[in-house]
């Protein structure tokens, strides 16, 4: 017969030994996020916690995701380019050439909808796995990199805190993927002049205020104050607060007679559609002036050039979107759209200690 | 004693356990209905990009987007009340592989009806609420409002038209719509019972062309002043919105 004080004992040292054998909880973080967006939409299988924000730092920086350690996801994202790199197109390894301009990353945690130019991505999660394995960017291979971090001292019990994983095995892409996710989804831009003249703390000058009615077609409200203004049609798809709408276009910028004509097909790529030839993602805005060169393929290397093209009314293509047409701006105006874009640029987020290395 | 006890606490697990996991006394009384919208090109499913339309005065088109909202979807019911299906949705053609209906799922009391409505728009209510008040992903949120303070485009057509008959498609046609003023409630009358067996298919038809088009009445789409309705000319889009409003229809299949 076991004294009962006796089996207390042994019961409450099996609890403890079970309960501290447990990794511990990961620790959720809920990332501050301003007043006037709508909140980032979390996956439910990755909420962010401390843990898993301080991983995904670490891999977004470091070039261990390659396969011959020379290139990070920081190299062609830089956080004082707004994390783009200043490329036409992106670098790999050895100087492979890539084939599209490096996207800025500001906001990217809010864009819910399919990401990279051609939305091959569902989301941010999924897209962080694209570039290990192309041999244009980090040239590698998913089970050479995880054995890497299976075997490295300081990721696996990251990753382990993180996930809670037990078994080393258990350390997947996914795990890489979330951590990634999490940390780009901290990069949060929301105080550039153009925030704070929305929130009534500072006023644009008159050109920026003139770019501010050319962007926006102010000349069509019913308040005189800019009626005869051209329109710049831009805020059809470059919406606030993100200034995108996340979805495809032609944008003009290639003459095709033929939609089997484009070099690039774009969007097309995903959905095998001719019809989506040519389209590419609309870019969101934010902090704009600091992420040239311009477009999918960096064609253009100013805003001067980018607006200069919308003003022009593009190329002919039969799925040119609607709303590219000639615009009838004249040099005075077209700086002014110039000099409200640069509004957009937003000096805390990219000297963000936070978000550097 | 003891072996009765546990003999009716065995029962009640045992009963328990043989139910439906999904077993649900209320369910009887809803039934899970779809709505079609369907879009339309002269009485022809409307194909986004990959057709070429005639056009009254000659013209050919290529559509390459036909969106508008509803406000308020309410089923109308024998005995007078009414069911409310939703508060707001974007009904939304654009993509070239798509086919041409979008489907909405809602769940329905059982029982006769007399009809349906809806308000073509956004409601003021509605309208009159910032976006980003909404989740990111909600109908309202679609990025569809005319700039950064709110106010909803109701509908948009767009295409390309060739006016030249030259083969190609230059002349960008874009008509947006939307002001508490265009807001309109479209009401129509059928007679259908919902039970789940055997249950009408009801199917909202919006046709393209008819809203440029009455037949007697064309849009001029030659007009340069007319390719493009965005937010300042919304006197010239009342004449596109009164036959928009005008062409829907209801049938039960």
């Amino acid at each position: 017969m076991i004294k009962p004080k006796v089996l207390g004992f042994w019961f409450w040292a099996i609890l403890l030994c079970l309960t501290g054998c447990q990794p511990a909880l990961p620790a959720p973080v809920a990332v501050s996020e301003p007043e006037h967006f709508a909140k980032i939409l979390y996956p439910e299988d990755n909420p962010t916690t401390l843990e898993g924000l301080a991983l995904g730092k670490q891999l977004f920086y470091d070039p261990i995701l390659s396969v011959d350690s020379t290139i990070s996801c920081s190299s062609c994202h830089l956080p004082e380019l707004a994390f783009t790199d200043g490329r036409s197109v992106s670098v790999g390894i050895n100087g492979r050439i890539g084939k599209r301009n490096s996207p800025g990353l500001a906001n990217i945690g809010y864009l819910h909808q399919t990401l990279f130019w051609d939305g091959r991505a569902d989301d941010l999660e999924t897209q962080a796995l694209h570039p290990v394995a192309d041999p244009n960017e980090m040239g590698g291979s998913w089970p050479l990199l995880i054995s890497k971090l299976r075997r490295n001292e300081n990721y696996w019990p990251a990753f382990q805190r993180t996930f809670g994983l037990i078994e080393i095995r258990e350390l997947t892409p996914d795990h890489v993927g979330k951590a990634l996710a999490q940390f780009q989804r901290s990069l949060i831009s929301s105080d550039s002049k153009y925030d704070r003249v929305e929130r009534g703390e500072a006023d644009f000058t008159e050109v920026e205020k003139l770019g501010h009615a050319i962007f926006f077609d102010l000349a069509d409200e019913p308040d005189p104050e800019f009626h005869g203004l051209p329109t710049g049609e831009c805020a059809h798809c470059h919406i606030p607060p993100h200034f995108t709408n996340q979805r495809f276009f032609n944008n003009g910028l290639d003459e095709a007679l033929l939609l089997e004509d484009f070099k690039d097909i774009g969007r097309a790529l995903v959905t095998g559609s001719v019809y989506d030839n040519g389209t590419f993602r609309t870019p969101g805005l934010r902090n704009v002036a600091l992420t040239a060169p311009y477009m999918h393929d960096g064609r253009f290397n100013t805003l001067k050039e980018v607006i200069s093209h919308y003003n022009s009314g593009g190329q002919y293509a039969e799925n040119r979107n609607a709303n590219i047409f000639k615009l009838g701006l004249s040099p005075d105006q077209e700086g002014a759209l110039v000099a409200f874009l640069h509004t957009l640029t937003d000096s805390s987020f990219v000297n963000n200690a936070d978000y550097h290395q | 004693m003891k072996y009765t006890s546990l003999f009716a606490l065995f029962s009640v697990f045992f009963v328990l356990a043989c139910q439906d996991d999904d077993y649900n006394p209320t369910r009887s009384e809803n039934i899970t209905t779809t709505i079609q919208f369907r879009a339309e090109y002269d009485n022809t499913n409307l194909a986004i990009q990959s057709a070429t339309y005639a056009y009254p005065t000659g013209a050919e088109l290529k559509a390459t987007l036909f969106q508008y909202y509803i406000s308020d979807l309410v089923l109308l019911a024998a005995d007078g009340s009414e069911v409310g299906l939703s508060d707001i949705e974007l009904i939304r053609y654009e993509d070239a592989t798509a086919d041409n209906i979008e489907e909405r799922t809602y769940d329905v009391p059982s029982g006769d009806y007399v009809g349906l409505r809806f308000g073509l728009g956004v409601k003021p209510d509605l309208n009159a609420t910032d976006p980003s008040n909404f989740a990111a992903n909600d109908p309202l949120n679609e990025n569809e409002f005319w700039n950064a303070n709110a106010r909803y485009v109701f509908a948009k057509i767009e295409a390309n038209a060739d006016l030249e008959n030259d083969g190609t498609f230059d002349t960008g046609l874009s008509y947006h719509m939307g002001s508490n003023d265009l807001y309109t409630t479209i009401t129509f009358a059928g007679n259908f019972n919902i039970d789940g067996d055997g249950d009408p298919q009801l199917v909202i038809t919006a046709d393209m062309l008819k809203a440029l088009s009455d037949g007697t009445n064309t849009f001029d789409i030659a007009d340069p002043d007319k390719q493009r309705v965005h937010g300042g000319n919304q006197a010239v889009a009342t004449e596109i919105w009164g036959r928009l409003v005008s062409q829907f229809e209801l049938s039960l299949q």
